[in-house]
């Protein structure tokens, strides 16, 4: 078919506007990238936008020796993994319950979970919750409450009602108690809700840092999120005074090492990235068949 | 047939499935600890409450006549934490919404795959970001003393000297409702995408048939087909307005934005409610604070739909 004047435009309009798109997206995190690799000083007189002009490595030689980022990232690790393995078991348990059409008070138990969905009593009576029961300022306010996501629960009910009755039925014959029809018939057939739930539960967890910033003020329980924002406040105290640029000795700015902390907390999500993309787009599309 | 042995009448049946109710019995128990029991603490926005007293307080202390809510409205930071709640949940609204529709039907009209494709995975990326890393790579491009973009600019003679973007009260709205856009178009345009792929292929024959050229196909057959979709993310997005829409915490922009030169027009009424709250210790105060934002939002939620029915017949609920 021959091309008309109209597909030109659309299609000149169309590459160069998603073009722009991508550099716009894109640009920023080679950037950041950039930074991390210059020395720190020499960034500084700015006029670095596409490679590293004077490259090194001690930037994040410097980082992993900081006491206070490697604390941070061991809690980080800690939180994503045991965080994602408590939300995955106990949000898929029960949302594996409420799925079963002949769970008496279902209906009930149902509407209460939906109705949870839109309702928070705000931050201040959550914090005085934690209090009471025991949760502030330990390492468990990161991964207790966020055990169960309501989310996960409704698209788990339509996600396990897909499931066919005779495949739970057969665990039943052989006269398996629930939680072992659950866990071995179950959940092995129910992957992409799995993958979707534990890996939206991964980057939720790895990112969090207001969590720490409300509920806890030990600083070996920080993760290392919380010790970027702090680090934020200090980088403007900082250049904000000219002294730095003098002292040739200071091999390391506030910015380089922020520049240097946020590869190091997008490295796990970028390496993951291009096999968990399928997962999460499947799991978008689980999520709004609902509706 | 279904699971014989779980029927049966009342307590027999209850008693079959006993491990399945004791699923779903840890879940309420969970809801009752951290959904209703904090939705039934908000009674401490209306009493002299210390939170010292532990559960006792709650019920012992005095009811202080509506006092907090009377301080918030007479404060004279009210006015200005109101309007930047509203704004900011606003224009976040008006740019975040339609931005994904575009990008969708621009990624649709690509015919080269590899480049779809590549479009696509690249605008998912800023959606699996924290804030603090956009905070700190824009601090990096954009910030007064050392923006690699405000440099640029200045080098190239654009402008005179650096644009206070971070830290003036003039770019605060701009600025939270561009890194919105940039942070969550990718990821929203999915719904849009997956939408558009399930328009029958028949229908843009017909239309070609017909003299419809690209834009014509685009406007006669494929919006009024993803018109399901739009509608659903308008849902989701006015519900949760004020929290920050579908992709972003206002309160997280407003928190790491913020800062003693902008303060005017970056506090939003969550941000004071914290700062009152757990930072300055007056937790009931706080509270009472934090359910004026609640108040308001349920609002506007219920003005928007009574605008959506009058506008398009089509209510939200």
């Amino acid at each position: 078919m021959k091309k008309t004047l109209e597909d030109w435009i659309v299609d000149i309009v169309v590459w160069v506007s998603l073009l722009l798109v991508a550099f716009i997206t894109l640009y920023p995190f080679w950037y950041i990238i950039i930074a991390s690799f210059n020395e720190g000083v020499d960034m500084m007189r700015g006029g670095v936008y596409w490679i590293p002009r004077k490259f090194t490595t001690y930037n994040y030689v410097d980082f992993f020796r900081s006491s206070e980022w490697l604390s941070g990232l061991k809690v980080s690790v800690l939180r994503t993994l045991i965080g994602t393995i408590l939300t995955v078991t106990f949000t898929s348990m029960v949302s594996y319950a409420l799925s079963r059409k002949d769970l008496m008070f279902g209906n009930t138990y149902r509407f209460m979970f939906i109705m949870s969905m839109y309702v928070s009593g705000g931050l201040i009576p959550f914090y005085v919750v934690l209090r009471i029961v025991g949760l502030l300022n330990t390492f468990y306010v990161y991964v207790i409450p966020t055990m169960l996501n309501l989310f996960f629960v409704l698209v788990g009910i339509n996600f396990f009602r897909s499931i066919p009755e005779s495949v739970i039925e057969s665990g039943r014959l052989d006269g398996a108690l629930e939680i072992t029809i659950f866990f071995r018939i179950v959940l092995p057939v129910s992957k992409p809700f799995i993958a979707t739930l534990a890996l939206f539960s991964a980057v939720h967890q790895w990112n969090s840092w207001l969590d720490s910033t409300y509920y806890v003020n030990t600083n070996s329980l920080r993760p290392m999120a919380y010790y970027m924002v702090s680090q934020i406040n200090r980088t403007i105290s900082s250049t904000s005074s000219s002294q730095i640029l003098d002292s040739s000795a200071v091999k390391v700015t506030a910015l380089s090492t922020q520049a240097t902390s946020v590869v190091v907390s997008m490295f796990p999500i970028l390496c993951v990235y291009p096999f968990l993309q399928k997962y999460f787009v499947q799991g978008m599309m689980i999520g709004s068949v609902k509706g | 047939m279904l699971n014989k042995e779980l029927r049966g009448k009342g307590w027999v049946r209850y008693k079959r499935q006993f491990e399945l109710q004791l699923f779903a019995y840890l879940g309420i128990v969970f809801l009752a600890v951290f959904s209703w029991a904090p939705l039934f603490g908000l009674i401490i926005a209306f009493k002299d409450y210390s939170i010292n007293t532990g559960i006792s307080g709650i019920f012992t202390s005095q009811w202080n006549n509506f006092k907090f809510f009377k301080e918030f409205f007479t404060s004279y930071r009210f006015s200005e934490l109101l309007r930047n709640t509203i704004v900011v949940s606003v224009l976040k609204l008006i740019f975040t919404f339609p931005a994904p529709i575009i990008l969708a039907l621009l990624l649709s009209e690509v015919r080269v795959s590899f480049f779809k494709r590549f479009v696509q995975t690249v605008s998912y990326l800023p959606n699996f970001i924290s804030w603090v890393l956009v905070y700190t790579i824009t601090y990096n491009l954009l910030s007064e003393e050392v923006g690699a973009i405000n440099n640029l600019m200045v080098n190239l003679g654009i402008i005179e000297k650096p644009l206070p973007i971070m830290s003036s009260p003039d770019h605060f709205y701009s600025l939270a409702v561009g890194l919105s856009v940039w942070k969550t178009t990718g990821w929203s345009a999915i719904i849009f995408l997956a939408a558009i792929s399930g328009v029958d292929p028949a229908l843009y024959e017909a239309a070609s048939i017909d003299g419809a050229g690209r834009l014509g196909r685009i406007w006669h057959v494929t919006l009024p087909s993803i018109r399901g979709a739009i509608i659903t993310v308008l849902i989701i997005s006015i519900g949760g307005m004020l929290g920050g829409g579908m992709g972003g915490s206002n309160f997280e922009i407003s928190y790491l934005f913020g800062n003693p030169n902008n303060y005017k027009t970056a506090d939003i009424i969550q941000k004071y409610a914290f700062d009152m709250g757990l930072k300055n210790g007056r937790f009931a105060f706080a509270t009472a604070v934090d359910l004026c934002q609640s108040i308001i939002s349920v609002t506007l939620v219920l003005i928007s739909n009574k605008i959506a029915k009058m506008i398009s017949g089509e209510g939200l609920f």
